[in-house]
């Protein structure tokens, strides 16, 4: 142990900083999750219907979207995409919900109506880009999941995403599509 | 000296006549029978307690409100490290030094289970980075190995969670091992906390190759920059500690191409540029000898054999046998220098690669016409041999040099 010195960064309050410090950052964790919602936009993704087996993981259901899969022609990039690759997926809407425009490797420029989803690449070929975007698991509330495991079988889902200007993304619900 | 020992043997020494039955309790009065048996109980019956808490919060975790949640992660974090600090001030080190480090671990896991919580994603490293510079900052205020070497973990962890989930290097996290545990090590060198320094920069080093695309043989720069900063070091331990897994790797990589080397498309998957790799690693070459000079450890010079790019020639059996020579030379310099420095272990390390590297040479050289099991037979012989030779060569050159 180091003996108390005279200036005003003695270890005792170093150690009072650096817990502080560490306490506000997983408040500031949380503070991000609350700012994504307040400030951001919130989009429409469809979910593609799954295998009911596959969906409900123990407390999280599983999501896959249109925009999991997209054409090769809508990628936009010095060179080929490669897996795990981060890109940039503009998204405009289309009946009722956002769908691809493009895949960018650098962020580009979006109009009024259009939002950047940020994701990565996980895998591509000749004719189609497969992409993640962290919002593949839903955490569900405690004993709602077997419910969305129902009607995910008969329709897809569609999930409310809300986006933060700083491309931070969350989703906000999951609800089966209503017609 | 324990005092298992000193009980059992101590009989013995005074029934020999010795030492009287007095001066064998007074030896044993020196050193008092370990209390930590008996200290272990509550610690075991905590550990218990906090399991019975953690998996009842694990079970419930989905259904507890958020507020209570954080609270729960706040709480607990704040306790192990107020305990840990507790336990310090009392004077029990290792106990207050653990809840110190649970404590850098639930601060890890807090960033994980919060940003699960909100549904958050991580686009890249900076939520991670902060799990290890905290533990970089735990390391500076506490000066604890412990510390040190779970941020050298962490930092790998932080690393390769980047590169393999985020798709990019995180040089933010490069850097914080290089400066803030390099730093800390160059002030306070040790020869464990060398070799997990070394080792932790080395796995950043390889994410950092597989992630360029670069070729492999890029990874030695890195490697030998590390191996380099260990030729400066004044302290000479700590400084050969963090060379070992350079050369660990060096010589691994030359045990393959040895192995490898003969069909060209795999020396072709080796060479890259050769007028910058070679300048680069000609530039860590000087920084190391110059190192080396200024300490007055030239003969250790003969480590760099290891580097030299035998995969620029064209492969074939050439290229093998060029490469076991290398190899030959290489095992015979640390068993020369092991019987000049007098050095127990360093003969036996240099016995152990020379056979190794037999091994490898014999392997090589006789499996394609030679019949099995008379390939097997003649190896066997052969191995025995040279052990019993080198042995008897270490026990005769080592005798010879002990004081009378």
């Amino acid at each position: 142990m180091m003996a108390p010195s005279p200036s005003f960064f003695t270890r005792r309050r170093l150690l009072w900083a650096a817990l502080a410090a560490q306490v506000l950052f997983i408040l500031a964790v949380a503070g991000a999750g609350y700012a994504t919602t307040a400030f951001g936009r919130v989009v429409v993704l469809r979910t593609t219907p799954v295998d009911p087996r596959d969906l409900l993981f123990g407390d999280y259901v599983r999501l896959n979207y249109t925009i999991s899969q997209v054409p090769a022609r809508l990628w936009h990039g010095p060179q080929p995409p490669q897996a795990g690759q981060p890109v940039y997926v503009l998204l405009q809407p289309l009946r009722g919900a956002y769908e691809a425009a493009g895949v960018y490797s650098t962020e580009p420029a979006a109009d009024a109506h259009q939002v950047v989803l940020r994701g990565w690449v996980t895998d591509s070929w000749a004719h189609g880009i497969r992409l993640r975007f962290g919002l593949e698991r839903y955490y569900v509330p405690e004993k709602t999941g077997l419910s969305l495991e129902k009607s995910a079988t008969r329709q897809p889902l569609l999930v409310r995403v809300s986006v933060a200007p700083w491309g931070q993304a969350r989703i906000m619900q999951v609800a089966p599509a209503q017609n | 000296m324990s005092r298992k020992m000193l009980e059992t043997e101590g009989r013995e020494w005074v029934h020999k006549g010795i030492i009287t039955p007095e001066q064998h309790q007074r030896l044993l009065a020196l050193y008092p029978s370990d209390e930590r048996v008996v200290g272990l109980l509550p610690l075991l019956g905590s550990l218990l307690v906090g399991l019975s808490a953690l998996s009842l919060v694990a079970a419930n975790w989905q259904g507890l409100p958020e507020w209570l949640r954080l609270l729960l992660l706040l709480g607990s974090l704040s306790g192990a490290y107020a305990t840990g600090e507790y336990f310090l001030r009392r004077g029990n080190a290792s106990l207050g030094m653990g809840l110190v480090g649970l404590g850098l671990l639930l601060f890890g896991a807090g960033i994980v289970l919060t940003s699960q919580m909100y549904q958050l994603i991580g686009y890249d490293a900076s939520g991670l980075l902060a799990w290890a510079l905290a533990g970089t900052v735990l390391t500076y205020l506490y000066r604890s190995r412990f510390l040190f070497i779970l941020t050298a973990c962490i930092g790998g962890i932080v690393q390769g969670y980047s590169t393999g989930q985020l798709g990019g290097f995180s040089y933010f996290t490069a850097a914080l091992a290089i400066v803030g545990l390099g730093y800390y090590w160059w002030r306070q060198p040790d020869a464990v906390l060398a070799t997990v320094l070394a080792s932790g920069l080395l796995w950043q080093a390889g994410l950092l190759v597989s992630h360029l695309n670069a070729k492999i043989t890029w990874f030695f720069i890195p490697a030998m920059l590390i191996y380099a900063v260990g030729d400066w070091q004044t302290d000479r331990p700590a400084g050969r500690a963090l060379q070992a897994p350079p050369l660990v790797a060096a010589f691994l990589f030359t045990l393959g191409l040895a192995l490898y080397g003969e069909a060209d498309t795999y020396a072709g998957l080796l060479r890259p540029p050769f007028l910058a790799y070679s300048s680069a690693l000609v530039l860590v070459l000087g920084l190391s000898v110059a190192g080396k000079y200024q300490r007055g450890r030239l003969s250790s010079a003969t480590d760099w054999l290891l580097l030299l790019p035998g995969f620029y020639l064209h492969g074939g059996l050439a290229l093998a046998i060029a490469t076991l020579v290398v190899l030959y030379a290489y095992s015979g310099t640390v068993l020369w220098r092991g019987h000049q420095e007098n050095n127990a272990d360093r003969v036996t390390l240099g016995t152990v690669l020379f056979i190794l590297t037999t091994m490898v040479a014999y392997f090589k050289l006789t499996w394609a016409f030679m019949d099995k099991s008379l390939f097997f037979l003649v190896g066997g012989a052969l191995l025995l041999g040279l052990s019993s030779y080198l042995r008897r060569k270490n026990a005769q050159s080592l005798s010879s040099k002990l004081p009378e």
